[in-house]
């Protein structure tokens, strides 16, 4: 984008979330809207939305699904032409659902997502960490998102969906111009075709040569009152899977080393309180939780004193419910320890995260892996970190030594 | 979740819905973590009564 970005005047009427600052750290920008006479702030930029920052708003939101639609869940609107051409009716179910065919959508996929599923991926996610570990530990240096973070959930993620792992960089790209660089039209439209055009060829493939233990085979042969899925319905959820299992969690990994780098304290204490795993992943889930999802007002209706209107775009920043001093005591700081957590990370209500248990997999495996194999790490430097923002918060380059 | 927090108490089905593993009342050794799983619960879907 080479156009000029007018300032923020005003946050309350004028925020932008693509602003270089908001995009390194949003959190004193929520905290002052949160903090101020009007807790859920508006903008016109990007055809406009609002951005509430209570974590009782945020959840309110979440839960009312009827009010607050899922047709369209990104931070920006649909880039020109999207919603065309011959597969133009593919979206990401069950995203980008709403009831009643939301609970179709989402009970076929909820399976592949069980505890007792995603426990199978603990040892290759384990190894996959140790062989990217063993590429830089001799170097004294690494990048923890670029060389480390990036390259974990887009693999797992290609494991369960049966794709080959060797096209990990193609599907990096298409995931970032997907998500992370949503400004750029033609970038969206680009990947969006490509993966479109992949997943079409991966269902035409086993239709040829059906496969065993395989999700895509399974998911293309599922039957719903008697009829056999659709094929829009299967590229979705192959769409939906690529891009949101890859983008967010790398960000929550990349988050959590970032944090990690800065606090040898905690990297202590969980060494010296391997117990303590579990309720530290989920405050550092808290603490970094990388996803901010959006809704489409269906009637006029005003909520929490605000005139929203229908079609309006509402952001569920989970990130600034999950630092609401409403909610949790001292909410900028990380307790590893901390009692009652009961964040948004994942979201709240019939939406809520479905791949939530491999997220929390892949956080934990490649935390505990590195703290196992490099106990004692810090930043190079603080000021040359990188963030992506938008619809996802994490680090894009944070260059550590060891 | 709960189910890591307590997996004594909590498990999970195909879906990955919770399901109580105990019956009766839960033990006190356990209490503990299961007020954590209570209080972290998303879906505020855990209820203890007393």
């Amino acid at each position: 984008m080479t156009e000029v970005r007018k300032p923020v005047q005003d946050l309350l009427t004028d925020y932008d979330i693509f602003e270089p600052e908001f995009v390194k750290d949003p959190y004193p920008s929520f905290s002052e809207i949160r903090e101020s006479g009007c807790p859920i702030a508006r903008t016109e930029r990007y055809e406009g939305s609002w951005l509430p920052t209570r974590y009782e708003d945020v959840v309110a939101i979440a839960q009312e699904y009827e009010t607050f639609t899922s047709r369209g869940i990104l931070v920006v609107p649909p880039f020109p032409g999207q919603g065309e051409g011959a597969y133009g009716g593919v979206t990401a179910p069950p995203i980008t659902s709403d009831p009643p065919d939301h609970h179709w959508h989402r009970r076929l996929i909820l399976p592949v997502f069980s505890p007792q599923s995603v426990a199978k991926f603990e040892q290759g996610t384990r190894d996959l960490c140790n062989a990217l570990i063993d590429e830089v530990i001799d170097k004294g240096t690494a990048d923890a998102a670029a060389d480390y973070a990036q390259h974990i959930p887009v693999r797992v993620i290609a494991t369960l969906l049966g794709v080959p792992l060797e096209m990990e960089a193609d599907f990096t790209a298409w995931v970032r111009a997907a998500l992370e660089n949503i400004l750029d039209a033609e970038g969206r439209k680009w990947a969006r075709k490509n993966i479109i055009e992949f997943f079409l060829a991966q269902v035409a493939e086993r239709k040829q040569n059906p496969r065993e233990d395989d999700f895509i085979t399974e998911l293309m042969n599922t039957e719903v009152e008697g009829k056999v899925v659709p094929i829009e319905y299967v590229l979705g959820v192959c769409n939906l899977m690529l891009v949101a299992g890859v983008d967010t969690t790398w960000s929550a990994i990349g988050s959590c080393m970032w944090h990690m780098a800065q606090h040898p304290e905690h990297r202590k204490q969980l060494r010296e309180n391997p117990d303590l795993w579990p309720t530290a992943i989920e405050e550092l889930l808290r603490m970094y939780a990388p996803v901010t999802m959006a809704r489409i007002v269906d009637h006029d209706v005003e909520f929490q004193g605000c005139p929203m209107k229908a079609g309006d775009r509402v952001l569920m920043a989970f990130p600034a419910a999950n630092r609401d001093p409403r909610q949790f005591e001292n909410p900028d700081e990380v307790i590893l320890d901390r009692e009652h957590n009961r964040h948004v990370a994942f979201g709240s209500g019939i939406h809520r995260c479905a791949g939530s248990n491999l997220a929390r997999l892949e956080v934990r495996v490649a935390l505990q892996t590195w703290l196992e194999r490099i106990p004692e790490f810090e930043l190079v430097d603080k000021t040359d970190v990188t963030w992506a923002g938008g619809q996802v918060h994490g680090p894009r380059k944070c260059l550590v030594s060891f | 979740m709960c189910a890591i927090a307590a997996p004594e108490v909590f498990g999970s089905d195909e879906m990955g819905n919770a399901t109580v593993l105990i019956d009766g009342d839960i033990p006190a050794e356990l209490q503990a973590k299961t007020r954590r799983a209570e209080s972290n619960c998303p879906e505020r879907a855990i209820v203890i009564t007393d």
